[in-house]
């Protein structure tokens, strides 16, 4: 894999109930450089959130619990900044413009490519850089 | 009046002709529901494929809506299925109902209803057996046949197996399960009659596995040895490992048991058998007192059994170092001997990617009286002199090649490192005693490995993931002549096509790249059965990458960087990649057995029924060809169809072809007398081109003998002499991507039916081809040759008599377009070439001039002689 697209490493927080998900997801991030922390339980990561600042927060959206919705409005109180990446295998219209409405950064249905999650990532690195790299510049 | 009845008729016309439209019509919405469905199936089918090869990240969920939406479509085909042929395949939701409920069980973590075999031997074994035997035996018994590294030859003691013998403690034989512990005995007594056989009363070798763990499917639960005394009838039981107050009885066979044949109380093999099966009652009961990790499902353990005779030397291989080892400091593939397990053995440090050179070792001092491999004994003067304490190494360079090659492909099969176990035996054949999770301590730490592969140099980039992860080795340029012992092992194989022929190379190449060819193909099935990191369709791969450039393959991202990145292989065995030890994985993999597999391959053969259908691709498959075949006898099977309105196709030709559109296969607003360049159906078009084409008239006058018309006459008077009606007249039924085609060209008869798209998945040409004029053997003669030029574009063609029944499916729309314009060539070249046909020489020279005009897109396989192709 090509690794220079990243910038400055990221703290990444990854929650989802089914561990195989974050199994495949983390190391791939941690690759890219980027520092990670997995959950499979919602509260435990509302908790993690109210003690610590992540960059990105990847969520599923459908859990017991907390649901994805509900970690994304922690991330958020916890730092405005915070970018959040909603992920689900229940993708609908509506749950999708229920999370950009809330400030989701992006929305992907579930199954995914890792590429679509990389991309995702690597649009939020670029709006961090500013406006010249995110225009491709 | 005479007006009047001529109106009267036309409008009794024209009824039977809203009639007809609307039979056809309902015939061909059945038909397209069919084709619909299925190719919607075969989409989904082709999105849990590639989930297993690990292209997307997916959880449960997906799997569970997906096995339901495959689930809803297969029984619409059956009722489609049925609706078109009168309910003449009823059988088919019988079928449906068992495997949509060994799919729901599959779902439901409840899988002993998949196999229930309380022993197999370990070659029998493949990985529908896994949640019997575990992982180990399944990657065991997946060893390439002609491999010099070989698994020990024995059998397993399955998860039901065990089950079973564990009542022979608890009183089972008396009680209402007294049945199967008598059938498990009788199946374990057989295969051990043949291990006894084959070591007469040596040593057995006995490992316990645990085969359930969700995290951890496969861990290590006791080694034993059984010892035999057949004169005291007397069976010795030791535990290898464990504990130190680790379990030695001896067992006496002193009662015969309840379930014993006369033939058992012989003696030889046969008492063998039977204190073997005692022995092994007792492993069973003691695996079965071993606690169980709290679950909601019993746990299960297998036994390996093999023979243990004396070896030359024992040794293991770890796939990675552990950390400690002294020749860990770089990363690599270790392997140990020794001449027995307590004694000083070797060690050396191996590159685990092609040429698996040795990096480092240490070799150990030989005692005194040690024998090297000149036969000269070592002195006893190193044992007081250091600087002597030197010996030639137990392994040779040759071997230590072949353990390391046979280990990456074992670690590549089981998805994560290992160790195992090997024996060199005293007729120089190593074997493989077992295999475990080798816990090495793999973590990426941040950014560990990033700058050095962010340093990688992409060579070129493009294609399909076959199967993700990451593979490196020189380049090897390989087709469907290849012969697979001369391929080096560790190899990155590159082929212009995924031709299926390529199948012996993928289990010794590192990774597999072609320049054509789909994900959904036949080749990138065994490559992700193989988990061989691979590309389909990657443009230009062969002029890239030349032969004997150093390469590493990432077929997850679909990217060849130059020269080997030691820092992607690290990270590739980080676990990123889906793996059979994920449950996912093996979940999804229990279910795509049945619904993948395709096992009737020939519709044609008697075996082809509704009730052999075993996976759902056999359902679709067989109602797929159950419908096409009712379509291309639809003239004849409903000759009440002929009052139709078509167009007729005006061709520079002596041939009437008439047009029926269903939909988008000519351009709007056409008159009734059809010009080609109307045709809007892809695949007619295509057909047409080819029919048309110069080069596939014939030139020279069809010399025409007596005996060629005698011959012929009473076919073709049959033919001359039928109804009007059940004769039909060539009848092109067409949409934009479809072609239903019934053609009688001259004394040929031809159906085509195809549908070509963009999708790969969905395109696909069934064609039949018969009749002729001419004696039989030039009918027979110019048969082979349609089925050679069909077989040289990959159809899967048979020949009986003159009859040619061809399939094409999943093919790219370039290369199918180019079998439509072949097959149209092809009917036009064959028009009376059976006359012609005098001689074998003939034949091949006209199957020459062919191939050089019109099988160029199919590549050298086209212009080769394919007559041994055709079954």
């Amino acid at each position: 894999m090509v690794t220079n697209e990243a910038a400055a490493p990221l703290r990444i927080l990854i929650l989802d109930d089914e561990p195989i998900v974050c199994k495949r997801l983390k190391p791939a991030f941690q690759k890219l450089g980027h520092t990670v922390e997995t959950f499979t339980d919602s509260g435990q990561a509302l908790a993690r959130l109210g003690e610590a600042v992540f960059d990105l927060v990847i969520t599923d959206l459908k859990m017991e619990g907390a649901d994805g919705l509900q970690i994304l409005n922690g991330a958020k109180a916890s730092s405005p900044a915070t970018q959040v990446i909603v992920i689900t295998g229940f993708a609908t219209l509506e749950t999708a413009k229920e999370s950009y409405r809330k400030g989701a950064f992006d929305f992907v249905a579930k199954p995914f490519k890792l590429r679509d999650i990389l991309d995702c990532v690597k649009r939020i690195e670029d709006r961090r850089r500013g406006p010249a790299a995110e225009s491709g510049q | 009046m005479r007006r009047w009845w001529r109106g009267l008729g036309a409008d009794r016309r024209t009824a039977r002709q809203e009639v007809d439209f609307w039979r056809l019509q309902a015939l061909f919405n059945n038909f397209k529901r069919i084709l619909s469905l299925n190719n919607a199936i075969l989409e989904d089918m082709a999105k849990m494929e590639r989930a297993l090869g690990g292209e997307y990240i997916f959880d449960r969920a997906f799997l569970e809506s997906s096995v339901s939406n495959i689930a809803h479509r297969v029984h619409h085909v059956v009722y489609s299925l049925n609706a078109l042929t009168g309910n003449r395949h009823v059988g088919l939701y019988d079928r449906y109902q068992d495997i949509r409920t060994l799919l729901d069980d599959i779902l439901a973590d409840n899988i002993r209803t998949l196999a229930d075999e309380a022993v197999l031997p370990l070659r029998a074994i493949g990985w529908e057996h896994e949640s019997l035997v575990g992982m180990d035996l399944v990657c065991l018994a997946a060893l390439p046949a002609s491999s010099r590294i070989v698994p020990m030859d024995g059998l397993a003691v399955t998860a039901e197996g065990i089950r079973a013998l564990e009542l022979a403690d608890a009183g089972g034989a008396d009680s209402d399960q007294g049945p199967r512990l008598a059938e498990a005995r009788s199946a374990l007594r057989e295969q051990l009659r043949r291990l006894a056989t084959a070591q007469p009363g040596g040593p057995v070798a006995v490992v316990a596995s645990r085969i359930d763990g969700d995290e951890s499917p496969l861990q290590e639960m006791g080694a034993f040895l059984l010892g035999l005394d057949l004169d005291r009838r007397e069976v010795s039981l030791v535990r290898q490992d464990g504990p130190a107050d680790a379990v030695a009885e001896r067992m006496v066979l002193a009662d015969p048991g309840p379930d014993r044949t006369e033939e058992e109380d012989g003696e030889g093999e046969c008492s063998a058998a039977e204190l073997l099966l005692h022995g092994l009652e007792r492993i069973a009961q003691l695996v079965g007192e071993t606690p169980a990790p709290a679950g909601p499902h019993p746990a299960k353990s297998a036994l390996f059994v093999h023979p243990q005779p004396p070896p030359m030397l024992t040794g293991t291989i770890r796939t990675r170092p552990l950390p400690g080892n002294p020749l860990a400091a770089e990363d690599g593939l270790m392997v140990e001997a020794a001449p027995f397990p307590e004694a000083p053995g070797d060690c050396f440090l191996l590159r685990r990617t092609h040429p698996f050179e040795l990096l480092r070792s240490h070799i150990a001092a030989r005692p005194a009286g040690h024998r090297f491999a000149d036969n000269r004994p070592a002195s006893a003067a190193s044992a007081e002199q250091p600087h002597l304490r030197r010996g030639s190494a137990l392994v040779e360079p040759g071997l230590l090649r072949d353990l390391a090659e046979t280990a990456m492909l074992l670690e590549r099969l089981f998805g994560a490192p290992l160790e195992i176990r090997w024996q060199l035996g005293s007729d120089g054949v190593c074997r493989l005693a077992r295999l475990l999770p080798l816990a090495c301590g793999l973590e990426p730490g941040p950014g560990q490995g990033a700058a050095e592969s962010g340093e990688a140099v992409p060579v070129c980039q493009g294609g399909q993931t076959g199967q993700s992860g990451v593979g490196a080795g020189p380049v090897v340029h390989v087709d469907e002549t290849t012969d697979p012992e001369t391929f080096v092992a560790g190899a990155v194989a590159v082929a212009r096509y995924a031709s299926p022929d390529l199948t012996p190379i993928l289990q010794r190449a590192a990774a597999l790249v072609t320049e054509f060819g789909s994900a959904a193909g036949h080749l990138a099935t065994v490559a992700r059965e193989l988990r061989l990191p691979s590309i389909f369709g990657l443009p230009d791969a062969l002029d890239l990458l030349p032969p004997g450039t150093e390469v590493t393959v990432d077929g997850g991202e679909t990217t060849i960087y130059g020269g080997i990145v030691e820092a992607m292989l690290r990270l590739d065995a980080m676990g990123m990649e889906l793996t059979p030890q994920d449950r996912e994985y093996r979940m999804l993999r229990r279910l795509l057995r049945f619904i993948l597999p395709l096992h009737l391959l020939y519709p044609q053969l008697p075996d082809c029924t509704a009730e052999n259908c075993r996976s759902f691709h056999d359902i679709i498959h067989f109602c797929h060809e159950r419908a096409v075949e009712e379509l291309a006898h639809f003239q004849e099977r409903r000759p009440g169809l002929d009052t139709l309105r078509t167009r007729l196709l005006e061709l520079d030709l002596p041939l009437d072809i008439r047009v029926l559109d269903v939909g988008g296969g000519i351009r709007p607003g056409s008159d009734l007398r059809l010009r080609p360049d109307r045709i809007e159906s892809a695949p007619f078009a295509a057909f047409l081109e080819g029919l048309t084409d110069p080069r596939a008239r014939n030139p020279e006058v069809p010399s025409l003998g007596l005996r060629d018309i005698l011959a012929g006459v009473p076919r073709s008077m049959g033919l001359l002499a039928a109804p009007v009606d059940a004769l039909g007249a060539n009848l092109a039924i067409v949409g934009g991507e479809y072609l239903n085609l019934s053609l009688r060209l001259g004394y040929h008869f031809s159906v085509i039916d195809a549908y070509l798209g963009e999708d790969a998945s969905r395109n696909h040409v069934y064609f039949r081809f018969v009749g002729g004029l001419a004696d039989p053997e030039r009918r027979g003669r110019r048969a082979r040759f349609v089925a050679q030029v069909l077989a040289a574009m990959e159809f899967k063609t048979s020949v009986k008599g003159d009859l040619v029944v061809a399939r094409l499916k999943l093919m790219e729309p370039d290369l199918l377009r180019a079998a439509l314009l072949a097959l149209g060539a092809l009917t036009a070249f064959t028009r009376q070439q059976d006359i012609n046909m005098r001689s074998e020489a003939d034949s091949a020279q006209r199957f020459a001039a062919f191939a050089a005009d019109f099988l160029l897109p199919f590549g050298a396989r086209g212009l080769r002689e394919a007559g041994d192709e055709v079954s």
